[in-house]
This record gives C-alpha cells, sequence and structure tokens, in this order.
C-alpha cells in the first residue's frame, strides 16, 4: 500500500479541520484527565481502606455497675464470669472474627490515662471517671474489615453487654469524601467522554463531507474501504494521542505536586498513592487506562461513522 | 463479460420497478450502446455492474464474477476492472491532469514508478500529452471528459462504463470523444454507454440495448438510436 497519499490527506485533513482537531483534543483532555483521577481516587479509597481496615477492631464494651447504657443487658449490674464466657463463645463462633483479647477496667483505665486529652476526667482525689466506670472490653479483630455485621449482631444483644463501638464509624466521613471526589469525577469525566464522543462524530462527518468528491472517486477506481478509512482513522488518532499526552501530563502534576509533594507530607497516617498508581491509571486494563481509553474514544466513532459514509 | 439474468431492481416505495426481469449478454470487447428515455432503467443497469446497487433479484456477471452475490471487501478488486466516465467528469479541481489522472492509481497502492511510466502513456492516448501540467478549470468541456476517460482507463480495465459522457458536450466535440471511446474499444476494452445523443448512435453505428420502462424492447447490432426523446 502506497503510504504517501495517505499522510498526505492525513496532513491536510489536520489543516482543514484544524479548530475541530482543537476541541477534539481539549474535551478528550479534561475528560481523560477527570477520568484518571476519579481511578487515582478509587485507588486512595482502596488503599486508605486497607490500611486502615486492618488496623480497625470492634470494641465489644461490658457493663459496669449502674452502666451509663442502661440497657436491658445491663440490668444485673456489672458483668458476670458466665456473662463474659456467654460473649467469648459468641465471638469464637463467629467466621467474621479473625482474633479477640480481653482487656479487663484496670488495664483500660491505665491506658485511658495516658491519652493526654482524657486527662481533666481522671485528675484529683475525686475524678471524673473511676476505674469503676470503665468498662472491661473486648477488642476483637475482623477477618475482612468489611464484614462486622454478623457478630455485631451475634454479641449485641447478650447480657452483659454495655455495647458495641465499631471503630469504622469513625472513618465513615474520610470515606465519604473519598467517595463524593470518586464519583463526582466519574460522572464529570462521563459526561465529557461523552462530549468527546459527539464532537469526535461531528469532526468525522465534515471531514467526509469535505472529501466526499476524492471518496467518491476512490471508491469508484476501486480503492479498498481500509484505504479510504486511513486518514480518518489516523486524523482521530492523532487527536488522541495529543488528549492522552496532555492528560497523562496534567496527572502526572497531580499526583507529583498535590500528592507526593503535599498530601503525603501534611497527612502522614493514610498510605498515599504513588507513581506506580499513576502508571496503571495510565495504562491498566480494568478499568481501562487513559492510554487506552482516548484512542478507543475516538476510533470507535470514526470507525462506525466511516463505514457509514465511506462504505463501498 | 457482463450478463444480466432475468434481473430485477426495485427501489423502496410504489412503482414500476427500475429494471424488470432483464436478460442481456455483452462479449469481451464490444461496444454497446444503451438508450432510453429517462427514468427508463439505464443508470440503474450502470450502477448494478458496479456493484453500487444490488438487484432485487437476478443475477449479474461481470468479468467471470457473479457480483450481486460477492463479499464486500472484494468489490474494489471488482471495480478495479471496470473504469467510469461520467456526464459531469468528477475531476478533482485542486489536482492537475497528470494528478487526476495518477489519482487512480495511488489509491489503488500502484508503485511510484508504474504511475510515472501509465500515466503519460495514457495522456498521449486521450490526447492531453501536453497538458498534464493544467488544472480542470484550464480546460475546456470536451479536454476534462477526455481527462476522465484516461483517469477510468489508466489502469487498463476490462471494461468502461460511460454514463452520458458527451451530455454536456456540444456535437462536435462529442464526436472526438466517441472517436476516443471507440479506439480504446478497439484495444480490447468492453465499453458500455448509456446515451441520449441519437446523433452519435446514427453515426457511430454499435450495437444497441433500447430500455422502457425497465424492460429490454430492443437489442440490435449496429442498431439506430430509433426513437424520438
Amino acid at each position: 500500500m502506497q503510504l504517501r497519499y495517505v499522510f498526505t490527506e492525513l496532513r491536510s485533513g489536520l489543516r482543514r479541520n484544524a479548530s475541530m482537531h482543537v476541541a477534539v483534543v481539549l474535551t478528550l483532555f479534561v475528560s481523560l484527565t477527570l477520568a484518571g483521577c476519579g481511578m487515582l481516587l478509587q485507588r486512595q479509597a482502596d488503599k486508605t481502606a486497607e490500611a486502615l481496615g486492618n488496623e480497625l477492631q470492634i470494641l465489644v464494651n461490658l457493663c459496669v455497675v449502674d452502666d451509663p447504657s442502661k440497657k436491658p443487658n445491663c440490668g444485673g449490674g456489672a458483668v458476670t464470669g458466665p456473662q463474659k464466657r456467654e460473649v467469648e463463645r459468641a465471638l469464637k463462633a463467629s467466621d467474621e472474627v479473625e482474633a479477640f483479647e480481653f482487656q479487663s477496667q484496670a488495664e483500660g483505665y491505665a491506658e485511658a490515662q495516658e491519652i493526654p486529652q482524657y486527662e481533666p476526667y481522671f485528675d484529683g482525689p475525686d475524678p471524673i471517671i473511676t476505674q469503676e466506670d470503665w468498662p472491661a472490653q473486648y477488642w476483637v479483630t475482623l477477618e475482612d474489615p468489611k464484614e462486622a455485621e454478623g457478630v455485631i449482631s451475634a454479641v449485641e444483644g447478650l447480657d452483659g453487654v454495655a455495647g458495641i463501638k465499631d471503630q469504622r464509624d469513625d472513618l465513615e466521613p474520610v470515606f465519604g469524601i473519598i467517595d463524593a471526589l470518586k464519583y463526582g469525577s466519574w460522572i464529570g469525566s462521563g459526561l465529557l467522554l461523552l462530549a468527546s464522543l459527539l464532537l469526535v462524530a461531528n469532526t468525522i462527518r465534515l471531514a467526509a463531507m469535505a472529501r466526499r468528491r476524492e471518496i467518491g472517486i476512490m471508491r469508484l477506481v476501486g480503492a479498498s474501504t481500509l484505504y479510504i478509512a486511513l486518514p480518518f482513522l489516523l486524523e482521530s488518532l492523532v487527536a488522541a494521542a495529543i488528549g492522552v499526552g496532555l492528560a497523562a501530563g496534567a496527572l502526572a502534576a497531580f499526583v507529583k505536586f498535590a500528592i507526593l509533594d503535599g498530601l503525603e507530607g501534611a497527612i502522614e497516617f493514610v498510605p498515599w498513592i504513588g507513581w506506580d498508581d499513576y502508571v496503571e491509571a495510565l495504562i491498566g486494563t480494568v478499568p481501562p487506562g487513559v492510554v487506552i481509553l482516548g484512542p478507543a474514544l475516538t476510533l470507535i466513532p470514526t470507525l462506525l461513522l466511516t463505514r457509514k459514509y465511506i462504505k463501498v | 463479460m457482463i450478463r444480466f439474468e432475468k434481473v430485477t431492481k426495485n427501489y423502496p416505495g410504489p412503482g414500476t420497478p427500475a429494471l424488470d426481469h432483464v436478460t442481456v449478454d455483452i462479449d469481451k470487447g464490444e461496444f454497446v450502446y444503451l438508450v432510453g428515455q429517462s427514468g427508463s432503467g439505464k443508470s440503474t443497469a450502470l450502477r448494478l455492474m458496479l456493484r453500487e446497487l444490488r438487484p432485487t433479484s437476478g443475477r449479474i456477471y461481470v468479468a467471470g464474477k457473479e457480483i450481486n452475490r460477492m463479499a464486500g471487501w472484494k468489490v474494489p478488486r471488482l471495480r478495479r476492472q471496470v473504469g467510469t466516465v461520467f456526464q459531469d467528469f468528477r475531476l478533482l479541481p485542486n489536482k492537475t491532469v497528470t494528478e487526476n489522472v495518477a489519482f487512480a492509481l495511488q489509491v489503488i497502492g500502484k508503485s511510484r514508478r508504474e504511475i510515472n511510466r501509465v500515466v503519460p502513456e495514457t495522456l498521449e492516448v486521450v490526447g492531453l500529452k501536453d497538458k498534464g501540467g493544467r488544472m480542470p478549470d484550464e480546460l475546456s468541456g470536451g479536454e476534462q471528459q477526455r481527462v476522465a476517460i484516461a483517469r477510468a482507463f489508466v489502469n487498463r480495465p476490462m471494461i468502461i462504463i460511460a454514463d452520458e459522457p458527451t451530455g454536456n458536450l456540444d456535437p462536435q466535440t462529442s464526436v472526438g470523444i466517441m472517436n476516443l471511446l471507440e479506439d480504446i474499444n478497439k484495444r480490447g476494452t468492453t465499453v458500455v454507454m448509456a446515451t441520449h445523443d441519437h446523433g452519435l448512435v446514427d453515426q457511430f453505428r454499435k450495437r444497441v440495448v433500447e430500455l422502457e420502462h425497465g424492460k429490454v424492447v430492443r437489442d440490435e447490432a449496429a442498431g439506430s438510436y430509433g426513437f424520438q426523446h
């Protein structure tokens, strides 16, 4: 196949439709950047959940004398030995529990006293909180941090159990924000990706109109469909390549300046995404990375429309 | 070379068929006029030969192949064996004469060396040897049609299909174009020409196939135009 014609046509096509191509490139750039951000946020959310989730435990608070929860479970006053054994039996029986540890009132009270902001409660000869007020606890480590409903419902109603503290609840707002950002960027990028699909379709339609005379002659003299379609496909690929390049640059800047130089130093208890996640957002397959998404978005409408307009 | 077997072509909507059980055989090297009133089915017949349309029923053979059942990807190969010429020339206005003719070879992937050899030869055949560098709008109508014929002939097709090639030309120029098509025909190329030009048909006696309301009403060797339009 003689490619000189194809490249000449590609050049003149890019020149002829310059403004449309710029529009396609910019839309692709913004939408792919947003899609990439969505992927990075997804990975950040997974990473955060995994790292923190492994450390998150469930606390089973046992009843104390005159338990402030006023629950019927605590009707008999402080938890008794048989009640504790009942709780332990339930914990052992649950598939969701990896391990659990008992912390007595004395141990818990001593540990709490070491936390500086709690100091006022323990100060003086007649402190607000005494050891008697501090509940004995079971610290439960879960097999899978996402699965806790079974063990909670198994233990919650037992006599001697004042309440259950799920540490995961404390992180709900953090996950909420990450989720909102993630879904926001997905919806935004979805709309923009749709816009770029339509823009590509329009560009191809215009280019086919501008070349309809050539295309007509090419069909008549027996040029193959591929040969006729090639300049269109290459035009789309060039637009996609520039859009992908710009998006890759923007995402790299986001990872470098927002994450590595910014948040990573400021918030240390969360593991942050890095360059390997960036590479995955570019060339990953599930979900498709920016490098796959960009060409797919331009080639699919081009192929469909060239079939329609230049059918041999 | 071209064979229509009981070919019927219906277009969507009511009305009589554009072609109605047409059976015609055109041999290799023949020159055939396709005549008839507007709407008699001439253009439909030509478009069927090029596989631009498919028949509603019947079979069409071109260059030994049954083209109505041909796979889509084989159609370009068929068209390389069939040159086409139109009333409105269909030249590319931004290309020179040489480039217009070369275009037909470039887009089917011929080498530059072959193009450089064959294009001047073909321009000589059509009598435009010295006008290769001109733009189409610098040429007369007759000359433009010669460029179009050169483009149709440059790949040395087995068949040339001409749809009213003299429709836009004065009688004297038309004779020149006919002479050229006759010359190409003598080189062994089958020529099928749809025309309204009774002067030419009567002057250059060839086989005449007359269509009326989609049916063949006359098929006559060395026939005349035969009806007033």
